[in-house]
């Protein structure tokens, strides 16, 4: 699980010019460490080059320090050590300049409920100096966007939970900043709305802002984001593109379905770990059966059901398939990505 | 971005994003102040409950206490100030007061919705001065406290009340008034910081109302009040605007509780009154700027 060997080219380059990565690298963080005041150390040495135009994921468990990292870029908390460079400026000096330049859409949906839709795209207008013969202008071209126009008067306590975040991401793109930085912007919406503001992201994308994108939807990262790093207990423990990551995992996944409980599928993990052919393999417990990725998981696949029907158990169904992102995140952490509707999840280390 | 009729179009976003200049705003302090000034202005006019209920109370104690007490405290009054002064007149610059105290809490509740919705924080990551951010805040709370004042002097004339310095009473008033909440801004928005939750605001912000406001010289002499009452009410700062207020309406120095001459008559009652109001106001203002800016910065979270 190394990218080791790209970012040290990047880092490299940096060294020959650096004025050239500076003004070409959306971030470049190096040896970032970020302890809270009560002595808990949310990251702990992050490394990360993010280059002008990039569609870039952060990946991680609930409370792997993915929101600390966010809020250290945005300005919001200060590095304990480590330099960071955002938009080529120093976010502990030149905070300020830092957030003339970027955009920025915190977790919880934040806008102010007792202004209209209108009203909080042109406070975010005001408060980013887009210049006064220009807002009127702005406004509207953002409401179309997020498709708020026909709302545009209504208060924004009266929004579904979608449009509400479809409004606060119209309002973090008011000054069109080159960076943008989308926390989770997806968690708890439906599938519709989910996908209306995928659309939208991959649009200002194309137009050429970087985004720097934390998500639980392993598919969303997928889709969207052309690199991916993977942060765990405060550590980037993997990056690289989608389909790197994925070949990363090895082999093939052979999934199986178990008919009974806990117990059963404690027994198949351990029958397909002492399984001679699957010595390499990673087997896991899934929700209705076990896992194992493995190189020779389409050769030996059927030999390891035969084992387990030998043993007694039931297979109610399996099939081997190219890994997933799932499998990429399940390879590294050892545990499924929570998709629970946890929207707080992150906040028990960033609050 | 330079052009002024931007149309939105695509190829002109790209350039500004891919583009080796990042955009810098130009945003003033004054520009700054005036956007959030705009911002709780329009909050408050949607919200007319907060503005209602803020002076609601106050009318109540003016017109029951006035009604109620008037004929009995009529006469510790004229025992206290001299002659010919009714307890409508009294009474009015400590309603104005007992306004300010009560506008003052929205304050701190205004704060706390605010870190509950994420604007706090999304007003924190834009580059605005942080200073006047607050200062804008503040500044809308405390026109809305001039307006509000002024309502309580145009009623309490309408009772009967007479000010005795006129329009420049009205205005002098109005500011002494202002002052006056400028402890009690700092002091809602503290404990809006400190508990972080608009019950705990309201509760610990309108438990200290009552109080303050019968252990002071709002609504009967201080000489006719007990001892112990005398001594808490010479650290209460609602004696202090409330005398300054009230030397304000009678147009004579009854300061009770500061004895100066360095001017004539009526200033000796309101110079050192404003002072005492400027220098708590100062120190309170300080603790919550030191707590808002902690919880603004790093670490906090």
């Amino acid at each position: 699980m190394s990218q080791q060997g790209s970012r040290t080219t990047v880092d490299g380059d940096r060294t020959n010019s650096v004025s050239e990565t500076v003004s070409r690298a959306a971030i470049d963080v190096d040896g970032l460490e970020l302890t809270y005041s009560d002595g808990t150390t949310a990251v702990q040495g992050v490394d990360l080059t993010v280059p002008r135009g990039e569609f870039f994921g952060f990946l991680g468990p609930n409370g792997a320090g993915k929101t600390t990292t966010i809020k250290v870029f945005a300005t919001l908390l200060s590095p304990t050590s480590g330099d960071v460079q955002v938009n080529g400026f120093d976010a502990r000096s030149e905070a300020r300049k830092i957030r003339e330049t970027i955009g920025y859409m915190a977790q919880e949906t934040s806008i102010d409920p007792e202004l209209t839709a209108e009203e909080n795209i042109r406070f975010a207008c005001e408060a980013y100096g887009v210049k006064r013969g220009e807002r009127a202008e702005r406004v509207s071209e953002l409401l179309d966007l997020v498709d708020l126009a026909d709302v545009a008067d209504k208060r924004a306590e009266e929004f579904s939970g979608g449009m509400k975040k479809r409004l606060d991401a119209a309002t973090a793109l008011a000054h069109r900043p080159p960076l943008v930085f989308l926390d989770e912007p997806t968690t708890g919406l439906d599938p519709k709305a989910r996908n209306r503001l995928w659309e939208y992201f991959l649009r200002i994308n194309d137009l050429g802002t970087t985004i720097f994108l934390t998500t639980q939807y392993l598919e969303e990262a997928d889709q969207l984001c052309d690199r991916l790093a993977v942060i765990l207990d405060g550590n980037i423990v993997a990056d690289g593109s989608p389909d790197d990551l994925k070949r990363e995992v090895g082999g093939e996944v052979l999934a199986i379905e178990l008919e009974g409980g806990e117990d059963v599928r404690g027994r198949a993990t351990t029958i397909a770990e002492e399984f001679d052919a699957f010595a390499d393999a990673t087997v896991t417990e899934t929700e209705d059966g076990i896992s194992v990725t493995s190189e020779v998981a389409r050769q030996h696949g059927t030999d390891l059901l035969v084992a387990l029907r030998d043993a007694g158990l039931t297979v109610t169904g399996f099939n081997v398939r190219a890994p997933t992102l799932d499998d990429v995140f399940l390879a590294i952490t050892g545990d499924e990505i929570d998709t629970d509707e946890m929207p707080d999840g992150d906040r028990g280390v960033s609050r | 971005m330079s052009t002024p009729d931007a149309d939105g179009s695509a190829e002109e976003y790209a350039d500004v994003t891919a583009g080796e200049e990042v955009t810098r705003s130009g945003n003033s302090f004054a520009g700054d102040v005036w956007v959030n000034f705009k911002r709780w202005n329009v909050k408050a006019i949607r919200n007319p409950f907060v503005l209602v209920v803020s002076l609601v109370q106050p009318i109540i104690f003016l017109v029951l206490f006035t009604q109620v007490f008037g004929n009995v405290a009529g006469g510790a009054v004229e025992g206290a100030t001299g002659a010919g002064i009714s307890y409508e007149t009294y009474l009015v610059p400590a309603i104005a007061v007992q306004v300010a105290l009560a506008a003052a809490v929205t304050s701190g509740i205004g704060l706390v919705n605010d870190i509950e919705n994420g604007m706090f924080e999304k007003v924190l990551v834009t580059p605005m001065n942080r200073t006047a951010i607050f200062l804008g805040k503040t500044a809308a709370e405390v026109f809305r406290i001039a307006v509000q004042i002024g309502i309580i002097l145009g009623l309490g004339t309408l009772l009967g009340a007479e000010i005795a310095t006129g329009l420049v009473g009205v205005v002098g008033i109005m500011g002494i008034g202002v002052l006056f909440s400028l402890w009690f801004v700092a002091f809602s928005n503290s404990l809006a910081i400190l508990t972080r939750d608009q019950e705990s605001t309201i509760i610990g912000a309108n438990l200290l109302q009552f109080p303050l406001l019968f252990l002071s010289s709002a609504f009967l002499p201080l000489e006719t009040l007990p001892n112990w009452i005398q001594t808490f009410a010479r650290l209460n700062p609602v004696t202090y605007g409330v005398d300054a207020t009230r030397s304000l309406m009678l147009d004579e120095d009854v300061m009770t509780v500061i004895e100066v001459s360095w001017f004539d008559g009526t200033l000796n009652g309101v110079v050192p009154g404003v002072a005492v109001l400027a220098g708590i106001g100062l120190l309170l203002g300080a603790v919550a700027v030191y707590l808002l800016s902690r919880a603004s910065s790093s670490d906090v979270e």
